[in-house]
């Protein structure tokens, strides 16, 4: 049985070998994983933007430029033309002996309130030597935004991978020669297993060398290769079923864009949902999935969490794999 | 007249795939989304935990004041769980580090107030109060959100410890140090007499008709891009771009019946989606106008990838990347502060800002700009692709 699924297997490999569609599966999300790293200091450090005057005090200019990004600016023109761009700046303008502050109106009111405070504190002379306020640090280095935007890779590997069994089921059927399975000594499930396994491996080694990149060098690896299991039969199961209930290329590409769907709800009600209305994702194995590997990115997983999130990811993944295996047995005869 | 039939002819073959019922339904699914769960006014998930080491009849003194002033309110109770853990908590000035572990498990109900921007109401932050400053230090560790001390000495003045996580940057840690620097009282007097002046009546869209613009966007016209990949690569497959050249019919008629059903089908869903959420607000005439467009030139772009490949699996690569290259512009959309200029040249961020000026009826030369660009860029891709497909009637 073993032999005759790595024959699937390897035929597979062979055959993806002609276009990379295999490889593109692996290398889009350490693409993507650069992209993160590059991009995500960017991210975290969108502190509020200043315009100024290039005539203003320096010791101002230079007590602003420690709390926000500065522009400097030649006229009062200049700087509401800056104010009135399509991003969110606000500029301190002199005014005699005081200041006013120039909005656009249709800032977010977190930064109104930025640029009112720093320029009260200026006014009040306030110098960080004088303070009362003491900062502990619990000496964490990884912003949450970049946790989160790995983790969404993740699911996104989860979902080509998905995609690339789903594609090359199509391609069966075009070729078919689905149907010649039947008359080989290949059992049905060793089929679907062997014609699964490369897009598994390849959202595995992906989603792997996506979280060494992004520099999550310290996290409990065996977590995360558990996470990356579980992951794996979500992709067959995913990929099966849109290869097999699509006719051609069209209809797979549309219910990827179906697939999107319940993947971005379960990131959305888990990042933005109150933990109460939690339950009303804990159908979608993508939420248990996502969970499990925010908690190990983190570093504040434990293995009962772990182990009852990988454990509905495979629950409800064989629940769907069974529901649907008369399909799946039709799909192939 | 041929291009006409090759349009139905392409419409009849669409309606009897589930493609473009799948778009319709996801367009309605979508649509339910934003007027069942989206809320109109944003809400805030910022948490703090606090500790007030202080008596007790002072700390309610000041809550009911906050309370009183509308700063504040009283919310239901909140239950956390504290999980065994180990962790180090260094002083940032004088660098000393303090090894904390806890074996125990426990649950604890905490007393909830919700922290109101006193202009608008809304919710601008939750804060738990915590009992002891160890449960404190747990949950702000185990919860990875901002812990604070509030400690009051004996002439009556009130000092913070906060405990941050480590990622927060070191302007955001200056702002915390120099807003401790003068009294409370004195902040807020000299805030309220700053003078803030706006250039102009600037209207805004809601929670929920701020995401329409990302919705048509990245649903309907980046779609548009890929779904036109995959028809041409179907027909590939089925010889139907070879048999074109025994037909009378020429090959950019094809190839515009193609686009004119994605056409279609993004003006189909696109409505679905604007129209109940944004009612009779925006000019609609300019908003179709610019759909089209952008839909067209992003589809011609699909026309023009497509004609590189004989599968999609070979296009696979390119596709994939286009695709995320182009969603980039969503994070400045959506973070508005988060705005360099390199992002500004990728085609969907004029998209997302179009749409956006569209439904908020604001800057009508920029819309109308780009719409002229993505005509002439979609033109230009359109020809290019005609061309290719001409030479090569297959690759």
């Amino acid at each position: 049985m073993i032999r005759k699924i790595f024959a699937v297997f390897k035929r597979d490999l062979l055959s993806s070998r002609r276009d990379f569609l295999a490889m593109y599966i692996i290398v889009v999300p350490l693409l993507l994983a650069v992209g993160i790293t590059l991009f995500a200091p960017g991210l975290n450090d969108t502190t509020v933007k200043l315009a100024m005057l290039k005539s203003d005090d320096t010791e101002h200019i230079e007590y602003m430029k420690q709390f926000a990004k500065v522009e400097l600016f030649n006229s009062l023109d200049e700087l509401e033309r800056r104010v009135a761009k399509r991003d969110d700046s606000v500029a301190i303008a002199p005014t005699g002996h005081s200041y006013e502050i120039i909005l656009q109106g249709n800032e977010l009111e977190m930064v109104e309130d930025y640029a009112v405070q720093l320029n009260t504190l200026y006014e009040l002379g306030a110098t960080e030597e004088e303070t009362t306020a003491r900062l502990m640090s619990f000496g964490r280095i990884t912003p949450p935004l970049k946790t989160k935007l790995v983790n969404m890779l993740i699911a996104m590997t989860i979902m080509l991978a998905g995609m690339l069994i789903a594609m090359s089921i199509v391609e069966e059927k075009a070729e078919n020669t689905i149907n010649a399975i039947n008359v080989t000594p290949v059992s049905q499930t060793g089929f679907v297993i062997g014609k699964s396994l490369l897009g598994g491996m390849a959202a595995l080694l992906g989603i792997i060398g996506a979280v060494l990149i992004t520099g999550f060098y310290d996290i409990n690896w065996f977590m995360i290769l558990l996470v990356g299991l579980t992951s794996m039969i979500l992709s067959f199961v995913v990929g099966f079923l849109q290869g097999l209930s699509s006719e051609d290329v069209i209809e797979a590409a549309g219910s990827v864009k179906l697939l999107f769907l319940p993947i971005a709800g379960s990131i959305a009600v888990y990042e933005f949902a109150s933990e109460n209305w939690h339950w009303t994702v804990y159908w979608s194995p993508f939420y248990w999935a996502y969970k499990a590997n925010n908690l190990i990115l983190s570093k504040t997983a434990d293995w009962g969490t772990v182990l009852l999130s990988t454990g509905m990811v495979i629950g409800l993944s064989l629940i769907v794999y069974f529901m649907a295996l008369p399909k799946i047995r039709k799909g192939l005869s | 007249m041929k291009l006409l039939s090759s349009y139905l002819k392409e419409m009849k073959i669409a309606a009897r795939g589930f493609y473009f019922y799948i778009e319709i339904g996801m367009a309605v699914l979508l649509l339910a989304i934003l007027l069942l769960v989206i809320s109109e006014t944003s809400i805030s998930s910022s948490k703090q935990f606090v500790y007030n080491d202080m008596p007790n009849k002072i700390a309610k003194y000041i809550k009911d004041q906050s309370i009183k002033d509308g700063d504040a309110r009283l919310a239901d109770s909140t239950e956390f769980k504290l999980k065994p853990a180990k962790f180090e908590i260094t002083n940032q000035e004088t660098v000393e580090t303090t090894a904390y572990a806890f074996d125990d498990e426990k649950i604890i109900e905490l007393e909830t107030m919700e922290m109101l921007d006193s202009d608008s109401g809304e919710l601008e932050e939750t804060v738990y109060y915590v009992e002891t400053e160890e449960d404190m230090i747990r949950l702000a560790y185990g919860e990875s959100e901002i812990g604070a001390t509030a400690a009051m000495n004996p002439r009556g003045k009130v000092s913070y410890t906060y405990y941050l996580q480590g990622y927060e940057t070191d302007r955001l840690e200056s702002l915390l140090y120099i807003s401790h620097s003068k009294s409370p009282g004195v902040i807020n007097a000299k805030k309220d007499r700053q003078v803030v002046r706006t250039l102009g009546v600037a209207e805004t869209l809601n929670n929920r008709q701020n995401l329409v613009p990302l919705f048509i966007a990245y649903l309907g016209s980046l779609m548009g891009f890929f779904i036109v990949l995959s028809y041409i690569f179907y027909d590939k497959a089925e010889g139907v771009i070879k048999a074109f050249a025994v037909t009378p019919s020429s090959i950019w008629k094809y190839l515009i019946s193609k686009i004119f059903v994605i056409l279609t089908t993004v003006v189909v869903s696109s409505s679905i989606i604007t129209i109940p959420v944004m009612g009779g607000q925006p000019n609609y005439l300019l908003f179709y106008l610019f759909l089209l467009v952008t839909t067209f030139a992003l589809a011609s772009l699909g026309l023009f990838v497509a004609s590189f490949f004989d599968t999609i699996a070979k296009a696979f690569g390119v596709m994939y990347g286009i695709m995320i290259t182009l969603m980039l512009p969503g994070f400045s959309y959506y973070i508005p502060s988060f705005d360099p200029l390199w992002l500004r040249f990728f085609p969907t961020y004029p998209i997302l800002q179009g749409f956006k000026d569209i439904l908020l009826n604001g800057d009508v030369g920029y819309v109308l700009t780009y719409a002229l660009v993505f005509l002439a860029g979609g033109l230009a891709l359109f020809f290019l692709a005609d061309m290719r497909f001409k030479k090569t009637l297959t690759v």
